[in-house]
């Protein structure tokens, strides 16, 4: 990383080879092999071929790797460069603190006479305590407002707890009473018995109505 | 498990063989885990229309009614095997009616712009 900002050092830098006619004019200071860093390259770096041509044979194994990086001495580096950029900034912004008081002040100074300062602090104070009070009615809003969703959360879960109980109590009826029924249920022991029975008693659902709503029910089966 | 009717129609028989009727039937349905709650017998009355069953032509028949509760899964296989029975006119499997607590309101009578208005449907 350091190795690569070499560039940008004001220093001249090593020209490539070439016939000294298509260099350019070169400035006072700089030798016959050397251009200064930040001038366009006269030629390219790539050299004779574009970019658009294979690579030569010479190079078909070739790995390019990265610089090797030793970890401690990075690890050092970097906390160095943290430190000082730390310190830096701690600087700045401590000088800028300083330099805008400095203007505050003598802003003050220029503009205000006793009764405008005073007006300053009373209106300030004035501020301080509407503020306050807004304060103050926001929060008494903000307790209601939950004391309120509180109540409704409990109202809902009582009402539920309710739902549940009145359902489990039908369902407990329902379960009584088809535990009732259950003794009148045809079981293969009193089968024959109740063949029987039925057999003995025909039912007939059948009846008669007028228009005066008189209901007979003993009818003839044919 | 849901409620079931067997609506029967049983062949015009002695009591001794439509007992044996209704027995067989009644194992049946218990051997495929119904429940049979109730046994009723509606009478021996003529049927309101000559069935034709098993090579017989019927005037009269058994009419029973078997209150079960049963698994859905056994309807189809109840009716194919009452199917083969040739005692068994006619068999029908209903839901149990719910008794609806629903009051008749009577006739309303129709105003004469509905009668005028009226749709032949």
């Amino acid at each position: 990383m350091l190795r690569a900002l070499r560039r940008c050092r004001p220093g001249p830098v090593p020209l490539p080879a070439l016939p000294p006619a298509l260099g350019p004019g070169l400035g006072p200071g700089l030798g016959p092999g050397l251009c200064p860093a930040w001038a366009p390259r006269a030629v390219p770096v790539r050299g004779r071929k574009t970019r658009h041509d294979p690579p030569a044979k010479s190079k078909a194994g070739r790995v390019k790797l990265p610089p090797p990086v030793d970890p401690e001495e990075l690890l050092v580096v970097l906390e160095r460069y943290r430190q000082h950029r730390l310190v830096l900034s701690a600087l700045r912004a401590e000088f800028r603190a300083e330099v805008l008081q400095r203007q505050r002040e003598e802003r003050l100074a220029a503009g205000g006479s006793a009764e405008e300062l005073e007006e300053h602090r009373r209106l300030m104070a004035w501020n301080e305590e509407q503020n306050a009070r807004q304060r103050a009615r926001r929060e008494e809003r903000l307790r209601k407002e939950e004391e309120e969703q509180k109540r409704r959360k409990l109202e809902i879960a009582e009402k539920q707890a309710r739902k549940m109980e009145a359902f489990l109590e039908e369902k407990e009826k329902e379960v009584l009473q088809l535990q009732e029924e259950a003794k009148n249920f045809i079981t293969p022991e009193n089968l024959e018995a109740r063949i029987e029975e039925c057999l003995d008693n025909p039912r007939n659902y059948n009846f008669a109505i007028d228009k005066d709503g008189r209901i007979v029910k003993r009818t003839v089966l044919s | 498990m849901p409620r079931y009717e067997l609506a029967l129609i049983v062949k015009a028989m002695q009591r001794p063989e439509t007992a044996a009727v209704l027995k067989r039937t009644v194992e049946a349905l218990m051997e495929r885990g119904a429940i049979v709650r109730n046994l009723e017998n509606l009478g021996e009355r003529s049927l309101p229309y000559k069935i034709s069953k098993h090579k017989e032509r019927h005037k009269r028949g058994g009419y029973f009614l078997i209150d079960l509760e049963a698994p859905p899964s056994l309807v189809s296989p109840m009716m194919d095997h009452l199917g083969r029975d040739i005692d068994v006119i006619r068999r029908a499997f209903i839901k149990h009616p719910v008794a609806k607590a629903e009051e008749c309101t009577g006739i309303l009578p129709a105003s004469p712009q509905e009668k005028l208005s009226a749709r032949k449907n």
